[in-house]
């Protein structure tokens, strides 16, 4: 038995060759991580300090698009207090043009992806608000933003463009020199023929034009960092918030030529990623830069204003749908044209996100014979996009489910039952998808009914009558969807774990969790293996020591890698004990069995623990394996009550039934959708980063006018499991951090369409605001009139 | 933040002698709107001059028909008062709408009505009820003291000691809050007194103002129903990234309404 903390649902299971243990002290009601962060004992990247510090201070381009005509840094040098002052110009002398970005497959007819420079300062050039143009570096924080105020930036102003339909166009202004027509990568996925076909021969076929708004990821912690350089080893310590330290090194060598044994990260806590917090931004080589040329640790810490214009942003899609089908609602094709906006410079990460990733689950849960993708890249004059939770797949997730319901509601048809009409069938896994992928498993038409029961669908009709009595408009949205979890820079996941003299077993990774409760499960995991109570096991995180390699967390992968390696290294360790005990106990090592921390000689009552054996010589293994993709899946049903009057919408119920595969940690898994699935609330109902159109001033530059979704809008989630064990690792876990976001755009944004339907109302693009449907009632009303 | 010096005045005469000989001082009290601006640096002050602590700005009192607020007194004070509750429920209600926990346990009446924010709820308040604004210098009549977009009619120098409102028959006030902000897009004060009905809008216009029209058909019936034709003017009205003129003009309509009907739940 897998003995774990648990939530309301609980599922317990039996894992194929876990021995059997008993009852220990794993039932906690909170997480591992949960006391030292919530009573501020956490350390993040602003905690670190270092005697004898600078500080830095970013002077960032206040338009979106202009020429640096002259730059002076007098003023600002004669401050008192202030070190140095750097600027596009020491970037491009220390070499610090490059930048990182994922994307090593060719697009249309074999082309490339066009990367263009960018130097770690802008130089020459701006291209969004926020650009930074100048670093000062002084001895106090204070002193260096004052400074900041005396450089003196001239800017030749260039037309901006900050709408991706516009970047496209002829004439429009451009970007970057060698990408002509701010087209960086031309992509596409599928059999365009065959899809052109299968059309020819639709009964129906369903469009929709749709907007995956632009949002600011905003993680609670701001972003910073801190370097320091070892003259005597050349080497960089690094002080950040990150994902994992690999990547972080990776993109960082890439970047400043560095090589990578010679940067060394330090992190302990991270207050949120989403993926924003995976890349190398150009500030940090900066910092690396004026740590060497200053001899002193240098440190940065953003502000909020500054993560709004220079944290990278999310989604940001832009897509033309079309879902044919036949005279009984099969599909038979999809067509997309996907246009991403990309922002003024490629992220590591953004151009990956929204090309690869949509094509990997471009069918989502259904058997369609036919499809094609053109996935074009844009840039305009915004803050850079980057992969945020889900990285593409909550966007092509949002786009078929939209498409789907849709269909279902131009055919009069129950949006399950066409659904369920189209679902690859259980027995059809693994099944290989006509764009590559291949799928594991999945029970869909178990997610599915699981979720119509608890959501009480067929309750639904008589609910809306209530609502109707009240005045209030009711709607009921569905999405099953499935996602690829996984991606990851480095071929394999190594985990070292080493057992002390006083028995504690500590498990080092290179993953880093910012939220997600790595030292609970991965613990849990290692416990469990080793029957042990978890009081005895620690995770130690970020660890660049031990050498290992390994991925950062991201694309909901850490569980499925370096959490399941964390079962084979227990294992491993019982191994390496088993024999060391045999020698002891004066056994064969066959004659030798384990449980509870404790070698003993079959048949006989002679016992060695763990710890004495550590006391003797030490005990330590290394486990790895490779992990690819899992492929969780779900069904998730919101329903929504509209109050005509003021377009104020209430989410009254939300269920979600998962496939996460097994589940180590009900309430971590269920912490993990609540948080996702808020966060699609939060995009569906009220985020998105506006730039003005004709200057490109980001007008969503504060929390006063950036609205982030509040506890109240989803007042109640309910969540429930339906594991089908993945084979791909050793816990038969499928990654589940994402797929909250993945489900809960379209769950969302159909019921509200669903609600408005009976007026006459069609598709609307988030963010669903108050305003928005009040308008969309009116208009609708005055139609019918 | 720019360096500035920060003082903390023992009386309200010595606040008032420091910014009379300090130009470039200015007034702190709960810091809700100045904070914020200092921090982004779109405000440089030679002084803070904190009159937050002061006691003779805190208090609340009722004493013939009139409920007088002390300028310092913060908002989550006035909206668990027993006395404001029994005198003007709906403005200890207004009260505990303001902002977040944080803000209602730092900011305070007179820095919110001296401000004017044009989204803020108390000028709705000060104004629907006929407040008089009590200052070191003189008694303001709430019709004369408001005057558009973050203007008032304080001089410099001039500081809000206490505002006094007097108890109507019946008040509601009903607010729709900014998604983002938590400000007012629209706050509706509706006031019944023997003179009649007044009725004061905030977060619509590009200041708090009276509904006149709102205020003769409500008196003619005062029904929700009755504000269906009120004329509304809504060529100043607020337009924003969120929310045009039409939705905005649709929410004062709205929440008038619901104020009217919290009235009818409000016997006095």
């Amino acid at each position: 038995m897998f003995h774990c903390v648990r939530g309301s649902n609980s599922n317990t299971r039996t894992f194929p060759d876990t021995a059997i243990v008993e009852p220990h002290a794993s039932h906690h009601s909170n997480r591992v991580e949960d006391f030292r962060l919530i009573t501020g004992t956490g350390k993040y990247a602003a905690d670190w300090n270092l005697p004898g510090q600078l500080y830095a201070w970013f002077v960032r381009s206040d338009r979106a698009h202009a020429e640096i005509v002259s730059l002076k840094v007098e003023r600002a040098l004669k401050h008192l207090g202030v070190k140095r002052v750097f600027t596009g110009e020491d970037a491009v002398r220390a070499g610090y043009t490059k930048f990182f970005v994922i994307v090593n497959y060719p697009g249309r007819g074999g082309q490339p992806i066009k990367k263009p420079a960018r130097p770690s300062l802008a130089a020459g050039r701006v291209r969004h608000v926020g650009d930074a143009v100048a670093m000062v570096i002084a001895d106090s924080a204070a002193a260096a933003q004052d400074a900041a105020e005396l450089v003196e930036v001239e800017y030749r102003d260039l037309p901006a463009v900050v709408s991706v339909e516009e970047a496209l166009a002829p004439g429009a202004p451009q970007l970057h020199d060698d990408v002509p027509g701010n087209l960086p990568f031309d992509y596409e996925s599928g059999n365009e023929e065959a899809v052109k076909a299968a059309f020819q021969n639709a009964a129906h076929v369903t469009k929709l034009r749709l907007e995956v708004s632009r949002v600011a990821p905003s993680p609670l912690e701001l972003r910073a960092c801190m370097v320091q350089y070892e003259p005597k080893d050349e080497s960089y310590h690094v002080y950040v918030c990150i994902q994992g330290i690999n990547m972080m090194r990776k993109q960082l060598s890439f970047a400043t030529d560095v090589p990578e044994d010679k940067l060394v990260i330090h992190a302990q806590d991270v207050g949120g990623s989403f993926g924003q917090r995976s890349a190398a931004y150009p500030e940090y080589c900066m910092l690396m830069l004026a740590s060497k040329e200053l001899g002193k640790p240098v440190k940065w810490v953003s502000t909020r204003s500054e993560g709004f214009m220079s944290d990278t942003h999310g989604r940001a899609n832009t897509i033309q749908g079309e879902l044919a089908l036949d005279r009984d609602g099969k599909f038979l094709g999809l067509r997309l044209d996907w246009i991403a906006d990309m922002g003024g410079y490629l992220s590591a990460t953004g151009s990956a996100s929204h090309t690869r990733n949509p094509s990997a689950c471009m069918t989502g849960v259904y058997r369609i014979p036919a499809l094609y993708g053109r996935f074009r890249l844009a840039f305009t004059n915004t803050v850079p996009v980057a992969a945020y939770r889900g990285a593409g797949r909550p966007d092509i997730a949002y786009v078929i489910e939209r498409l789907v319901s849709q269909a279902a509601a131009e055919l009069k048809m129950d949006a399950a039952e066409l659904r369920r009409r189209n679902f690859i069938p259980r027995e059809a896994f693994p099944y290989k998808t006509p764009t590559g992928s291949t799928y594991e498993n999945a029970d869909l038409r178990g997610v599915l009914e699981k979720a119509l029961k608890v959501a009480d669908w067929k309750g639904f009709a008589k609910r809306r009558a209530q609502s109707q009595k009240k005045g209030k408009l009711r709607g009921i949205g569905i999405s099953t969807v499935i996602e690829n979890t996984g991606a990851g820079l480095f071929p394999k996941d190594q985990i070292t774990l080493e057992c002390s003299a006083d028995g504690t077993v500590t498990a080092y990774t290179v993953a880093q969790s910012s939220g997600q409760g790595h030292e609970t499960t991965f613990a849990m995991v290692v416990a469990d293996t080793l029957g042990l109570p978890l009081e005895r096991v620690r995770l130690r995180e970020s660890v660049q020591s031990k050498g290992l390699i390994g991925n950062h967390t991201g694309g909901s992968r850490s569980l499925v890698g370096a959490g399941s390696v964390c079962k084979l290294a227990a294992q491993k360790l019982i191994d390496q004990g088993r024999s060391l005990a045999a020698q002891e106990l004066q056994v064969e090592p066959s004659q030798v069995e384990y449980a509870h921390g404790a070698f003993q000689a079959r048949g006989s009552k002679k016992k060695i623990g763990l710890a004495e054996l550590a006391k003797k010589q030490p005990l330590s293994v290394m486990a790895e394996a490779t992990v690819g993709s899992t492929f969780p899946n779900g069904c998730h049903v919101a329903e929504v009550e509209i109050e005509p009057e003021t377009g104020t919408t209430r989410v009254v119920s939300y269920n979600a039934v998962d496939d996460a595969g097994n589940v180590v940690n009900h309430a971590v898994v269920e912490g993990q959708v609540h948080g996702a699935v808020t966060q699609g609330a939060g995009q569906i109902f009220c985020e998105k980063v506006v730039y003005d159109r004709d200057t490109g001033q980001l007008l969503t530059g504060s929390f006063m006018d950036y609205c982030m979704p509040r506890a109240g809008l989803l007042r109640a989630i309910n969540v429930e499991d339906h594991p089908l064990p993945s084979a791909n690792n050793a816990l038969g876990a499928k990654g589940v951090g994402e797929s909250g976001c993945t489900a809960s755009l379209a769950a969302l944004a159909n019921a509200v369409v669903d609600a408005l339907r009976p007026l006459g109302a069609q598709h609307l693009d988030m963010p669903l605001t108050p305003a928005k449907l009040w308008h969309a009632i009116q208009s609708a009303k005055k139609g019918k009139n | 933040m720019y360096a500035l010096n920060y003082v903390r005045p023992k009386s309200l005469a010595e606040a008032a002698k420091f910014l009379a000989s300090h130009p470039e001082a200015k007034l702190l009290a709960g810091g809700m709107t100045l904070v914020p601006t200092l921090k982004q640096r779109l405000a440089r002050h030679s002084h803070l001059v904190d009159i937050a602590q002061l006691r003779e700005l805190r208090g609340i009192e009722v004493k013939d028909g009139k409920l007088a607020i002390g300028a310092a007194t913060r908002h989550h004070d006035v909206a668990i008062s027993a006395a404001v509750k029994k005198a003007i429920p709906a403005l200890a209600e207004l009260a505990g709408l303001i902002g977040d926990p944080q803000v209602r346990n730092l900011g305070t009446l007179g820095g919110s009505v001296a401000n004017n924010d044009p989204a803020a709820d108390y000028p709705a308040a000060v104004l629907g009820l006929s407040a008089t604004v009590v200052t070191t210098k003189r008694e303001i009549a709430a019709d004369d003291f408001f005057r558009g977009m973050f203007a008032t009619a304080l001089e410099e120098g001039e500081i809000i000691k206490r505002i006094v409102f007097p108890v109507p028959k019946r008040a509601a006030y009903a607010k729709f809050h900014h998604p983002a902000s938590g400000y007012a897009m629209a706050g509706v004060f509706v006031v019944v007194t023997a003179q009649g009905v007044r009725v004061a809008v905030t977060g619509a216009g590009p200041g708090v103002f009276r509904w006149k029209a709102a205020e003769t058909a409500l008196a003619k019936s005062l029904k929700p129903a009755a504000l269906d034709g009120a004329a509304l003017k809504v060529d100043d009205f607020n337009e924003d990234i969120h929310v045009d003129r039409a939705y905005r003009a649709n929410l004062v309509r709205v929440m008038a309404k619901r104020a009217v009907a919290k009235l009818a739940a409000r016997g006095r």
